[in-house]
């Protein structure tokens, strides 16, 4: 697999204090690869050593197969961003703020009607920035990190402060120059269902340690299946099923099955039957992405 | 590099007063001679031979103190623009070299201390002229009373910047800018190695282009040694 981003061992300290510690990302080629954690866990941080803003404690990065340190320049070339809150330049107009990233970047102006076109700023283009709201300062900064067309999008938290359509906007956007561009998208978030239905890869970043790091597919598997039982006495039941070596749970006043497979759940109801209980229902239980997420992070919490 | 960043910069000062300022400075040094010789010129007029020569005299006794204020203002306002919604990360995410981005800014603010040297010049010359000094107009000395101050200047501009980009607080460069403009302000008693005393064009060899050698050498180190550390720090 080819890896636009690759880091190795990747620390940062302030003080004392250790912000990421051993990071090894690996972002694929093509992928939109959500980034996850809870406030403080590190996503900034990280980010703003892939961009050269700040400088790891130890570690490498390489983005592009290049060596960030040694051509920071030729890289950023290739790669869009936006960091925390939007930064802007309240006394210009959107149009001004992009064109001040534009003769940088050394872009035809055209791409800056593209662009704001693209996040639906075309009408407030000429308004100053100091009247925007927080939105369509988000949206603007989406804008600058899209101007040169980069291969490669570092967004953190690019969502923050959109009203539900206007995320549903960004995520659609990023699906599809995902999909239809061939680019690779980093985009960190602290909900995962803010990115679950656009990430195709997940990293989970908790305390600064990357916990969790593959497939949305298999992030999926994890969710692990039960079965709900609602028996006549429960209590009871539990105890009939506990001693026949089976995994259940009994939480209240129903019986969960762990791991069920087909042939298992048969084997329980089987049993509860032949015990003289009455089953009333079976139901399968999924725990969402959300509820793993939360249980990763949470687990990790406990220790 | 250069070029793109340069347009960029002066994009970003666009309705920030820079062009004001410029003017103000040196129309307010020569306005504090049209006050007073407005109001005793026949004095003034019986004070020397040298009409002309007390004349630029007279305007460069504010020159310095308008010039390092001026630095304290320019420079906190450059560094404002990035500082406000810090925008010193968006910046510097751009396929951009640290030293050309502090290079960019350290141009700019020279670009316009030297435009408001030329226009002191000419408010000077113009008023010169109309206070009827006398046929003989020391151009040489004319010169050298706008520009001198400037080249004398560059360690107090440097010392600024690196202060306004590096904090936060834009308090602290501003504490430093008062400090500095009292340092001028009181230079006559002060030693010749303030750096703050160099604008005012005095030393103890009397020979104003000293001032303007020890500007150039302590101000190219002085930028060097800012222009290192804001590329060594984490950006903001
Ligand atoms: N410049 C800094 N100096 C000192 N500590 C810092 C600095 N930047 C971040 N930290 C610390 O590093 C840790 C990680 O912060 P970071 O901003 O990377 O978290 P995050 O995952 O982006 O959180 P959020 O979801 O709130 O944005 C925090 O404990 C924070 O206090
Ligand atoms: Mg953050």
């Amino acid at each position: 697999m080819e890896f636009i981003i690759e880091t190795s061992g990747l620390t940062k300290k302030f003080g004392k204090d250790t912000a990421v510690s051993g990071l090894n990302m690996k972002v694929p080629k093509g992928e939109v690869y959500g980034f996850l954690g809870p406030n403080g866990a590190g996503k900034t941080t990280t980010i703003r050593m892939l961009l050269g803003l700040m400088k790891p404690t130890s570690g490498t990065i390489h983005i592009f197969q290049k060596d960030l340190q040694k051509e920071r320049i030729s890289i950023l070339k290739r790669v869009g961003s936006l960091v925390e809150q939007p930064s802007y330049y309240p006394h210009l107009t959107g149009y001004e703020n992009l064109e001040a990233i534009r003769k940088i970047l050394g872009v035809p102006e055209k791409r800056i009607a593209a662009v704001l076109e693209l996040v639906g700023l075309s009408d407030a283009a000429h308004k100053k920035v100091k009247g925007y709201s927080l939105g369509m300062k988000q949206r603007l900064g989406i804008a600058a990190s899209l101007l040169h067309d980069p291969e490669l999008l570092i967004l953190d938290e690019p969502t923050n402060g959109l009203d539900p359509s206007g995320m549903k906007e960004v995520r659609n956007l990023l699906k599809r120059l995902a999909e239809e561009e061939g680019k690779t998208i980093v985009i960190s978030s602290h909900l995962l269902s803010e990115i679950d239905q656009v990430a195709t890869t997940v990293g989970v970043l908790l305390k600064g340690k990357l916990i969790f790091q593959d497939s949305i597919a298999a992030m999926r598997k994890q969710a692990q299946q039960k079965i709900k039982l609602r028996v006549s006495d429960g209590e009871e039941a539990w105890r009939t099923l506990l001693s026949r070596g089976m995994k259940v749970d009994f939480k209240e006043g129903a019986v969960f099955l762990e791991n069920a497979s087909d042939e298992k759940a048969a084997e329980a109801v089987a049993v509860l039957v032949e015990n003289g209980f009455a089953v009333y229902r079976v139901e399968e239980q999924k725990s969402s992405l959300e509820e793993i997420f939360l249980q990763m992070t949470k687990g990790e919490r406990d220790k | 590099m250069m070029g793109p960043l340069l347009r960029t910069e002066f994009l970003k000062i666009k309705r920030k007063g820079f062009w004001l300022l410029t003017f103000l400075g040196p129309f307010g040094v020569v306005a504090l001679q049209m006050v007073n010789y407005g109001v005793r010129k026949d004095y003034l007029f019986q004070q020397s031979d040298d009409r002309w020569a007390y004349y630029l005299h007279n305007v460069h006794d504010f020159t310095p103190l308008a010039l390092v204020l001026g630095i304290v203002i320019l420079t906190s306002l450059m560094a404002s623009i990035e500082n406000e919604t810090n925008a010193w990360k968006q910046l510097m995410s751009l396929p951009v070299s640290k030293y050309s981005v502090y290079l960019s800014k350290f141009t700019v603010l020279s670009f316009f201390l030297l435009a408001a040297s030329f226009l002191l010049m000419v408010f000077t010359l113009l008023y010169g002229i109309f206070l009827d000094l006398g046929p003989d107009i020391p151009y040489a000395d004319l010169a050298r009373y706008s520009f001198y101050p400037f080249f004398a200047s560059l360690p107090v501009l440097a010392l600024q910047l690196w202060a306004a980009v590096i904090f936060r607080n834009q308090g602290i460069p501003v504490a430093l800018g008062v400090f500095g403009v009292i340092l001028t302000y009181s230079s006559y008693s002060l030693p010749d190695w303030l750096i703050w005393k160099w604008p005012t064009l005095m030393n103890g060899w009397n020979e104003p282009v000293l001032n303007v050698l020890w500007g150039l050498l302590a101000g190219c180190a002085l930028y060097v040694f800012g222009m290192i550390d804001f590329a060594r720090r984490d950006v903001k």
